[in-house]
């Protein structure tokens, strides 16, 4: 994996690996008082992985225990799957339990793109051994960065995580800028085009890590970052849900 | 980055950070270099300029043309208590709320970061809420606001819940806090279960949501001095901290913690899974720690003079979990404790900072600190003695002292009485400050 090859990516990797060493293991910083510059930079190898690349540290609930209450509706947008089938969200996501997470795909931040990625890879081999999930649920993973995440480039992408030939996790992207702003914005996902200190785009996006997950009457019902993105805890909301576990 | 002022976008920490902006939610985006705007949160007094509560934009950024000024002054129409504010998890939006009408004005950060626009006004809070009044914190969780109540509809007491709001301003849930005869699956470990309720904050590594308790509405609006000289009003304080299931919102244990425990912090190491607290009432400091898989609470030092009632407010840990800033509105004085120790805090400095104090933000490296004055208005001490009663200063910190380096006089600008601030910063949206006038032409 590339990491960290430029300035402004060394920035934010500074950032995350003061937050993750602190966080999840890594030999406790020392630097708290220190204004973290890029001179401070340190390498994101030393940074501990996310919760979701282990064991999850408690117990979770009993499936259909808790509630994962409605909070909002899932929108639509046109969309064009690894095939370069054009399509909508609302067509793929009909009858179906749906975890939707936003990317792309050089992304090197490896608690960023990447762990959603991952995680979602641990969910697919979970939904084919388990009958309760298998064709009842699906994994989507929506570009923003349409110009570089050609439906090829996704195809390739995809082979890594064999998604492929899973047939449950679609890859996709934007017709046009105007659809993925739409997306976006209905999703309140926010992209910033890092620059450098010339005002320069470097080719790199910083945005909130989030993955929504999204009934099969299309209801928004829970949103996972970073800290709360296991695989384990995506299966069990997803039984939950399928468990018909209605909101209060 | 184009600045040195730097974002946490990709990676949302998965505990606590600490002090005002480490210590907001660990799924918001943070401001980790040099904060541009500070927006404070004030109360509106009669007869003091529009007498309205508004959020007053400071400019902090020393390289700001405009620093130490104040750059935009918004007011919401009317008095409403204004007490605590909260961002979103994508920090677009501010939410502040008032603790008499119940109302919430939700500002936009993020289209100026120079000048907040209010956005959305929820005036249903009681209604949707099934009874909760008096929103208090405001939290980020992701894509969603948890706001803590103090009180409730019925009876003005300190029995109330906590609040769901989808991060648009829509109503989600509600999740009442345990009380006697209502334990809602916690378990009662020691005297006290009194559903009261004040702040809250999450350790989503270990799946825990802390909340506090203070006092209902009929304590929080009534005459400070005629409160403590009721012993009736002075026996409905909170004394419990909640320990709940952070991803299921259900209470698992209650603890003792008398006195009315208030702002919670937590600690940043990996491996420090435990919280502070100060009581109001009885001047102490506890810990609500992790031992044994199982939460625990114990006092673990004195701030102060307890007899003297100092009243202990908001409190900031430091990045490296090495300290704690403790302020005691009553005497003004801001307190440096060395917490390398968790369970034997040590005074290392006392500063005054003004007849009163009450809120402390820090910065993420600590170097700056802001303090506000403001309580409650019919807390607040209305004749003061010299003239830092009602103001926003800010400090640097430096050889281990603070250094005073600027004060807004509050009363003086016609403003009012400022309470919680918050952070903003151009950097978080991409954007960049505006030149400083006369740089381009080689005038500067």
């Amino acid at each position: 994996m590339t990491l960290w090859v430029k300035k402004t990516q060394q920035a934010l990797c500074w950032l995350g690996c003061l937050v993750m060493a602190s966080a999840w293991g890594a030999p406790h910083h020392s630097s708290g008082t220190q204004t973290p510059t890029v001179a401070h930079h340190k390498p994101a190898l030393e940074a501990p992985l996310a919760p979701g690349y282990g064991p999850l540290g408690f117990e979770l609930p009993a499936v259909g225990s808790y509630a994962r209450p409605v909070i909002g509706r899932a929108s639509d947008g046109l969309v064009i799957d690894s095939r370069g089938q054009q399509t909508t969200l609302k067509t793929l996501m009909a009858g179906k339990v749906t975890l939707l997470s936003f990317m792309y795909a050089s992304c090197s931040d490896v608690n960023g793109c990447p762990l959603a990625s991952y995680v979602l890879n641990r969910v697919m081999q979970r939904l084919a051994k388990d009958p309760r999930l298998n064709n009842r649920v699906q994994l989507l993973s929506l570009s923003f960065d349409r110009l570089n995440d050609t439906p090829e480039m996704l195809r390739k992408y995809a082979a890594r995580f064999e998604a492929e030939q899973a047939q449950n996790w679609r890859f996709l992207t934007t017709p046009s800028d105007v659809e993925l702003e739409k997306i976006l914005k209905n999703y309140n996902q926010f992209v910033i085009q890092d620059v450098d200190n010339n005002g320069k785009p470097v080719g790199s996006l910083s945005h909130l890590l989030r993955v929504y997950l999204i009934d099969e009457q299309q209801n928004l019902r829970e949103v996972y970052s970073v800290s709360f993105l296991h695989p384990d805890i995506l299966v069990q909301d997803m039984l939950t849900i399928l468990s018909d576990v209605k909101s209060p | 980055m184009k600045k040195w002022l730097g974002m946490i976008l990709t990676v949302l920490l998965p505990q606590f950070a600490m002090a005002d902006e480490t210590c907001m939610s660990p799924y918001m985006a943070k401001i980790v270099g040099q904060e541009d705007f500070v927006y404070i949160w004030t109360l509106g007094v009669e007869g003091l300029g529009d007498e309205q509560d508004k959020l007053v934009t400071v400019s902090v950024n020393p390289n700001a043309e405009q620093y130490g000024e104040v750059v935009n002054s918004l007011s919401v129409g009317g008095r409403n208590e204004a007490h605590h504010s909260g961002l979103t998890d994508d920090r677009r939006y501010l939410w502040a709320s008032g603790l008499a009408s119940s109302k919430i004005f939700i500002f936009d950060v993020h289209t100026n970061p120079a000048k907040p626009s209010l956005h959305r006004t929820i005036d249903s809070f009681v209604g949707q809420s099934g009874g909760v009044v008096g929103p208090h914190t405001s939290y980020a969780l992701p894509g969603r606001i948890l706001i803590t109540g103090l009180s409730n509809e019925a009876d003005h007491g300190g029995v109330t819940g906590l609040v769901e709001y989808t991060n648009a301003g829509d109503y989600i849930t509600t999740h009442w806090m345990p009380k006697d005869g209502e334990l809602n699956g916690a378990v009662k470990s020691g005297q006290f279960a009194d559903g009261y309720g004040y702040d809250v904050r999450a350790l989503p590594r270990r799946n825990v949501l802390l909340t506090s308790s203070f006092t209902g509405l009929n304590n929080y609006m009534m005459n400070l001095g005629e409160m403590m000289g009721s012993p009736e009003a002075m026996s409905n304080f909170g004394n419990t901290v909640v320990v709940w299931d952070l991803h299921t919102r259900k209470p698992k244990k209650i603890l003792d913690v008398p006195g009315a425990p208030l702002e919670i912090r937590c600690a940043w190491g990996s491996n420090n899974n435990y919280c502070f607290t100060t009581t109001a009432l009885t001047s102490e400091i506890w810990l609500i720690y992790e031992q044994d898989n199982d939460w625990h609470a114990k006092k673990v030092a004195d701030i102060a003079d307890a007899s003297k009632v100092p009243l202990p407010v908001d409190i900031s840990i430091s990045a490296d979990d090495g300290s704690l800033w403790v302020n005691t509105w009553n005497d003004g004085m801001t307190r440096l404790f060395d917490i390398s120790d968790p369970f034997a805090p040590i005074l290392k400095s006392e500063t005054s900072i003004g007849e009163q104090v009450n809120m402390v933000s820090q910065s993420w490296d600590g170097k700056r600190l802001y303090y506000t004055s403001s309580l409650l208005a019919n807390w607040d001490k209305k004749v003061s003695t010299g003239k830092d009663l009602q103001y926003f200063k800010i400090y640097d910190y430096q050889d281990d002292k603070l250094v005073h380096k600027l004060t807004i006089d509050f009363i003086a600008e016609g403003l009012g009485y400022p309470h919680q601030m918050r952070f903003g910063a151009y950097s978080l949206y991409g954007m960049t400050a505006p030149p400083r006038p006369g740089k381009f032409a080689g005038l500067d």
